[in-house]
Formats: structure tokens, sequence, C-alpha cells
């Protein structure tokens, strides 16, 4: 399909990131993007908080600030009180707030099944927008989240989560990436993305895709959910893992030290996932120690950018 | 043999009704149906994570995986061996350090703490055979903030060593926030990595 674009679109459908940017002045930009999705708890308030923060982030991981945004609501109104909705859409506003961002229209349909997001909008310096695709040689790659809630999520759907752990994750989902945004803005990055549905390898190999560049990933390294790993070796792995490994299996080269399990971890689809940064070698101590400082614990350096063997991603 | 018919189901649900099944009944052999790749491999890898050994045979558009648990045989053990890895130090020895406790022997226990930390210190003379540093039970105390050794402890993960902290420790002590230094884990990872490790020294 054609899509035609205009010279003021900064990155549009043809290389598809994040988000759209396009160029209002010559020290402006608007950063647009919008996603929804059916609950993924319980909790009506935590999937408001929970799809606000996921939505927000495509925002962050272009580099930009997200100013104002939209709801999208579908709901059955025959068959779920409306007091579910009112706490949905309260949770999306109180995250909202915490992002200093504000709501200012939305729209909603009737549907069988409950689903809610939002449209957000931000903006960001057109020379400071930051692309999936500028890997530099000798970079440092860095997240920001723990691996593991589609396993964990798989789990708590299986009712073998504990308490704990369910809680845990859902906190884990609804945290904002701003703060990791905000400290990334004072560093040298040339690339980030956030990690969502195509797991933290997916996401990688879209970064590394006409790059050239190979990328090592130190997988003992890799910021994760403790129980994800015993979870999984039961089974209680989300079908997008098998299709988020399947997709992108002749870029992947697992070493054989890297468990079964701690390789489904990897593929794992998540949702409301941390920043994947491509930061300059030099810095990335300091970036992670930065990071920490601000109370992002799970912040972690986890591979390197190197040369060939060509766009190939090795998982050590 | 039990026959468990998992078609039209989207995981988890599969493993469910494969969980639900082997509590009850207890079978020593058993089938399952399923209808999709994922749910195929869900399926395997539990039986196989309850001790299960399994088949599995295609048949048109489903698969049948059957698990059998009375004929645990060497093909089973040697499936779930790791095989050696190909980075450079598979070349030279790999030593474990396994340290399930705080202190080093009995009797004066300030005794037993310093040698612990001289222990922990004096380690760095194995050079690159250290290759994992366990702590679990009363060890993982030297991971959180306060332990004499902590600073040592960052100094060899820069190094490159790898330092792992059981996670049910941890939780046990009510110490998964104060923990400083290397990676949680859990007795998979601990005993994938004696697998691997030439040499398994346990304190």
């Amino acid at each position: 399909m054609m899509f035609p674009t205009d010279e003021n679109v900064l990155v549009g459908l043809d290389r598809a990131d994040d988000a759209g940017v396009y160029r209002i002045s010559d020290d402006l930009a608007l950063i647009q993007t919008v996603d929804f999705f059916t609950p993924v708890v319980d909790d009506p308030y935590w999937f408001g908080q929970i799809a606000a923060a996921n939505a927000l982030s495509d925002v962050y991981a272009m580099g930009g600030t997200p100013k104002t945004a939209m709801n999208l609501v579908a709901f059955p109104v025959k068959e779920m009180e409306l007091s579910v909705l009112r706490q949905v859409i309260q949770g999306g506003l109180d995250k909202l707030a915490e992002a200093g961002v504000v709501l200012i229209g939305g729209h909603s349909i009737e549907d069988r099944e409950l689903k809610y997001g939002l449209s957000v909008t931000g903006i960001v310096h057109p020379a400071k927008v930051l692309i999936k695709k500028n890997l530099r040689l000798g970079d440092r790659l860095v997240l920001t989240k723990p691996l593991g809630s589609g396993i964990v999520n798989t789990a708590i759907k299986a009712g073998i989560a504990s308490a704990e752990l369910t809680d845990r994750v859902t906190h884990l989902m609804a945290s904002l990436n701003r703060a990791a945004a905000d400290i990334m803005s004072n560093f040298d990055v040339g690339a980030c993305t956030d990690v969502t549905g195509f797991g933290l390898l997916g996401h990688l190999a879209e970064m590394v895709c006409g790059s050239g560049m190979s990328v090592r990933v130190f997988s003992g390294q890799v910021p994760l959910i403790a129980e994800a790993l015993e979870l999984a070796a039961m089974g209680l792995i989300p079908a997008g893992a098998y299709k988020n490994r399947e997709f992108r299996e002749s870029m992947i080269e697992f070493a054989e030290t890297v468990t079964r399990s701690r390789q489904d971890v990897l593929v794992d689809p998540q949702t409301s996932g941390g920043l994947l940064i491509s930061v300059a070698g030099h810095q990335v101590d300091k970036l992670v120690a930065a990071l920490k400082d601000a109370g992002i614990h799970d912040a972690a350096q986890i591979g390197k950018i190197c040369n060939g063997p060509q766009e190939k991603i090795w998982v050590l | 043999m039990k026959q468990i018919d998992a078609r039209g189901l989207a995981c988890p649900a599969p493993v469910l009704q494969t969980k639900a099944t082997l509590q009850e009944e207890k079978p020593n052999i058993v089938r399952v149906v399923v209808d999709n790749a994922a749910s195929q491999q869900n399926v395997q890898r539990f039986l196989e994570s309850r001790g299960f050994q399994t088949k599995l045979e295609q048949k048109g558009d489903d698969y049948l995986v059957t698990g059998s648990c009375d004929t645990a045989s060497e093909e089973q053990d040697q499936s779930s061996v790791e095989q050696p890895s190909a980075d450079p130090q598979s070349e030279a020895n790999r030593i474990m350090v396994m340290c399930a406790t705080d202190r080093i022997g009995f009797g004066d226990d300030e005794l037993g703490l310093a040698l612990m930390v001289n222990f922990l210190r004096t380690l760095k003379e194995m050079g690159d055979e250290l290759w994992r540093l366990v702590f679990v039970n009363n060890g993982v105390k030297l991971t959180i903030d306060g332990s004499e050794v902590l600073e040592d402890l960052r100094e060899y993960e820069k190094g490159g060593l790898k330092i792992l902290v059981c996670g049910t420790c941890l939780n046990h002590f009510n110490l998964l926030a104060r923990k400083q230094v290397g990676e949680t884990t859990n007795m998979l990872d601990i005993v994938t990595a004696m697998q691997l490790a030439d040499k398994v020294v346990s304190i």
C-alpha cells in the first residue's frame, strides 16, 4: 500500500517506529501515538492505569514529552456496571496526572468486550527525535524494567500466581517510563524503543534490521521477574512468545548455555514494558547509576552493539 | 492411559487441564490432544517439568502429546542436560562456589564471619576459573546492605563474575529489597549452573 507523505513527516509509516513525528516548525515537532487493548488485569482501576502508562510510553521512547491525550473506550453497556468504566477512566486519569498530561477528549462505543486505551500527543525538538534504527558501533544497551510480565499474566489467568506476585507485576506494568526518559535525555543516546508485544528480542530485532550492526545480549544481565523462569518451565507461556521467537528465528542465535526458560522470557510479550536504550559505551555506567538513583532499581546494561556478522542478535 | 482433549482451548487452559488431571488421577501415562503449536509446546514442557518423558505425534491439525513417568530412561536425562557453551571460558575450568552460610565452620561465630570475609576476598586467586558465586540460605545475608564483603562482591561482578542470590531465601528472611549485588535466582538456575560447572565448591 502507498501512503502519501510530505517533507514535514519526520517519522511516518515508511519506517514504522514507536510513534509518528510531524515537524511544525524548526524547533517543534508533534509526536502522535495511539494504543488500546482488552483488560490485562482484573482490577478496572489498575487496568486504566496500565493502559495509560502503555500509551504514554511510545512518546517517551521517541524522546518526547507527552502533553495531551484522548480516551478510546469500548464498553459492554448491557453486561457491565457503569461503575467499572468509571474506575477504568479514573485509573487512566490518575496516570495522566502523574505524567503531567491533560485529557482533552475521547470517544466511546458499545462493544461486546471492554477495551480501553488512549491517543497521546507529545512534543519534541525535531533534532532530538529518538528513532529505533540508529544503532552505533560500540554503544551499549540498557533496559529499564524487568521482563516476564506476559508469562506472569498467563500464570495469573491460570490462577497459580501468588497475590504478592500479581501485585508486583501490576505495579510494574503501571509504572511510567517518564523518569527513565527524563534521565536518558541527559545522555548521548543513539536509539530507543519501548519493549511491548514483540518481547525484548523482537523489539531489538526491529532496531537491528537495516542497521548493518549485530548485537550481543548478555542474558544473565537482563533484569527479569525471578518467578518468570519457573513459570516458563511449567509451560505457562503466552502463545505470543512462540510467535515472537518464530518470526525472528533467522536473526537470533542463542548460546547453548542459555536455558530454554530464559530464552522464553527474552521473547515474552510485555505489557507496558521498559525502555530499551542504546547509549554511548563510555556513558553506560553513568546512565545505569543515574537510573538506579532515581528509583529505577531494575535498570541494567544488557548488551552491546558490535560489528557483524551482519544483523544478528547473539544471546550469550 | 488417561486422555485429555484440549482442542479449541487457548493457553494456558490446556496446561491447566493437564495439571488438574495429574493432581486428581495421578496417571502414569497421559495423552493430551491440542490443536495449536503453542499449546503443544506448553503442555510438553509442563509434563517434562513434572518428570514425564514426552512423545509428540501430529495427526492432521491435531498434536498428540504423550507423557509417561514410569519409564524414566536415559533418553529423558539426556534431553535435560545442557551442552557446554561455545564461549571462550569453556576451555578453562569452570568453578562454581556455593555459600549456604554467612560464616565458615562451627564454633566461634565471630571467627566464622572473619573467615568467610577472608575466604570471599581470597577467592579472586582462582582467577578466570571462578565462574559462578551462588548464595543460598544464610549466605544471602552477605549480599545485602551492611555486608562486610559488599564492595568485594561488587568488584567481582564488575569483573564479569556472575553472582546468583537465591530469591526464595531472600524472601524467607524478608531481605528482597535489601539485596545490593548479584542476580536474584531460583533453584532451576542453580541446578543448571551446577550441571555446567566443572567443579562445585560448597561452603
